[in-house]
């Protein structure tokens, strides 16, 4: 049945071309993304394209190297709004996911390790949570919003967004495995409950805290909708609104769009190739489901 | 004081401790999540807008409203049509895909590699779905490089493929972007599922004599269904979801009418017109649609739960 070719089976061979097909349609379009950040208009729009930028860093000055990223920080109108954008967008991102770990941590840690009554009444609420998406509760939350006084301010735009029911969930599933020895020993030493959950359960979290910390600041990162209903003012804006806007405006400037875009995506990028493990644990939704 | 009088002030105690730790957060769900779906629900029987302080009880109205009239040009038929072919036209071919490739990667003699394939799969999915929009939407272009590789592929000349213009393509243009964005995430849900069933299981097949190509029908793709129906269903649930690539495609440019899914035209209704109670039932619609999917996914993964 298996057919070879010196030591490698057809099959194989199909199997390396489809997944080098799937890996150059994976890749090309982010260094086209990097090569065409470093190219005028006019480069990135020539037939056939060259994958070589004509400005070099050694042969013409700094400046001109870097005239995309310059229009990408300038904004729109040069308004200067990048960096306090950027800003705003790490704010939201890193508060959210922290929140997220304190709050779902706790709650699944409750929910895990103690019994009392309306516990599954608890839980069964929470999960049912899972069930209705943002996109159908955002009208309200918008009215919410704008009669609380909360648009175009942080608190607009990390409330919503402080816990999410699938942190709770990965929290409780993995602290009903944790040893409970453990925390009646720590009883018995004459620790208090909530010292035993700051000094013994949360360190004792550390994966589940990485995917969900990275699963919820990525989730803001990425947040386009929630920030278009309740920012409208430039100095409270994030970085998806900063690009949609910077993107209508310099439609014609190719080169200039893929500098703010490739700016943008540092952060993350230098996430993922730090915490790439987390990155791909966080898809690990079935071990959970599971479990 | 006897023993057991002791032990059940101790659990009282417990018990209290367990509340106080589960209270925050299941405030914060009754305050943002129950209360809003209600909300929306009392929103989407009256005709509240967004500038008037009063509203009116005008029952079914909008319902009969959303599903009878063109609202404006961009009529909710048109945005469920255009919801439900995205959701196929994406959520199919990436199962599909995200599995062969899954089954291949299991298969490579060296892990290194398969990791690192993996690694470079999932890379799109770390940018975000506006920048993702904005990269294609260059590629898209007329003179852009998708024209240029087709006209390559296709033997031939100058030709444009009207990727923003015409309105098939420009549905499939976004199909592509959601494709390329999350496919890594779903080749790697799959590896999970797969790496979850026991190498024992393919030992005694190959002790048997079965081959590469008949362990996978055999074996591998009926004890991945568990699995494969449930990625199905959560692709199906974010596809439906999808915003952000239509939301960027049409401020660029592209006609709004073929990519206006839900989410945009509850966006479009509630947040640019100020028809809040149109766009409440829009939202119910859309999360009764999601509902449906959600116990149908809670009912499988009950039912068919596999033991190896």
């Amino acid at each position: 049945m298996n057919r070879y070719i010196g030591k490698v089976t057809i099959g194989e061979i199909i199997s390396w071309i489809l997944l080098a097909v799937v890996l150059l349609f994976c890749l090309l379009p982010i260094a086209f993304m990097l090569v065409a950040s470093f190219m005028d208009a006019k480069q990135i729009m020539s037939m056939p394209f060259d994958w070589v930028p004509k400005k070099s860093f050694f042969t013409t000055d700094t400046r001109t190297f870097f005239t995309n990223f310059i229009k990408a920080i300038r904004g729109n109108n040069n308004n200067n709004m990048f960096f306090r954008n950027l800003f705003n967008s790490l704010f939201v991102a890193i508060t959210c996911s922290v929140t997220t770990i304190l709050l779902a941590s706790l709650c699944g840690y409750g929910l895990a390790k103690f019994r009392f009554k309306g516990r599954n009444f608890v839980f069964m609420s929470i999960m049912a949570t899972m069930m209705i998406p943002f996109e159908a509760i955002m009208i309200p939350l918008y009215m919410v919003a704008s009669n609380f006084k909360m648009m175009n301010t942080y608190y607009g735009l990390i409330v919503p967004f402080l816990v999410s029911a699938f942190g709770v969930f990965q929290m409780r599933q993995y602290l009903i495995t944790f040893p409970t020895e453990y925390l009646d020993a720590s009883r018995v030493d004459g620790l208090n409950e909530f010292p035993i959950y700051w000094k013994i359960v949360l360190p004792n979290c550390t994966p589940v805290i990485a995917t969900l910390g990275i699963l919820s600041f990525r989730n803001q990162w990425d947040n386009l909708l929630w920030p278009l209903l309740v920012s409208q003012r430039e100095e409270m804006k994030t970085i998806p609104l900063y690009i949609s806007k910077f993107s209508e405006e310099k439609q014609t400037d190719e080169g200039a769009l893929m500098a703010c875009a490739l700016l943008a995506s540092i952060p993350m990028f230098i996430l993922f190739f730090t915490l790439s493990k987390y990155f791909l644990g966080g898809a690990g939704v079935f071990e959970s489901r599971k479990g | 004081m006897n023993k057991k009088s002791g032990s059940y002030s101790i659990e009282r105690k417990q018990a209290r401790w367990g509340l106080l730790f589960t209270i925050p957060c299941l405030v914060f769900f009754a305050v943002f999540s129950f209360y809003p779906i209600f909300n929306a629900l009392i929103t989407s029987f009256t005709n509240k807008q967004a500038l008037s302080r009063t509203s009116k009880w005008i029952g079914l109205d909008n319902y009969i409203y959303i599903f009878t009239k063109e609202n404006g040009g961009f009529s909710f038929w048109n945005s469920l049509r255009a919801t439900i072919e995205f959701t196929l036209g994406t959520f199919i071919p990436m199962v599909v895909i995200a599995l062969i490739l899954a089954v291949f990667l299991m298969q490579l003699r060296s892990p290194k590699g398969a990791k690192f394939l993996q690694l470079v799969y999932y890379t799109p999915a770390v940018l975000s779905s506006v920048v993702a929009a904005t990269i294609w939407m260059i590629l898209f272009d007329p003179r852009g490089l998708i024209n240029q590789m087709s006209n390559l592929l296709l033997h031939t000349t100058g030709r444009d493929f009207g990727w923003l213009v015409d309105n098939t393509m420009l549905q499939i243009s976004t199909m592509i972007v959601y494709f390329w964005k999350y496919i890594g995430y779903f080749v790697i849900l799959f590896i999970t599922g797969l790496a979850a069933i026991p190498p024992p299981i393919y030992e005694a097949a190959t002790v048997d004599g079965s081959s590469r190509w008949h362990t996978f029908w055999r074996i591998t793709l009926p004890l991945l269904k568990p699995t494969a129906v449930l990625v199905s269903i959560m692709a199906m649930l974010q596809c439906l979801k999808t915003f952000s690539t239509q939301y960027m495609f049409a401020q660029n440019g592209a006609a709004r009418q073929p990519i206006d899914v839900i989410t945009m035209n509850i966006y479009f209704t509630g947040v640019r017109y100020g028809r809040l109670g149109r766009a409440s039932a829009m939202s119910i619609i859309l999360f009764i649609i999601m509902l449906l999917l959600t116990y149908l996914q809670f009912t499988v993964s009950k039912t068919d739960d596999v033991e190896y």
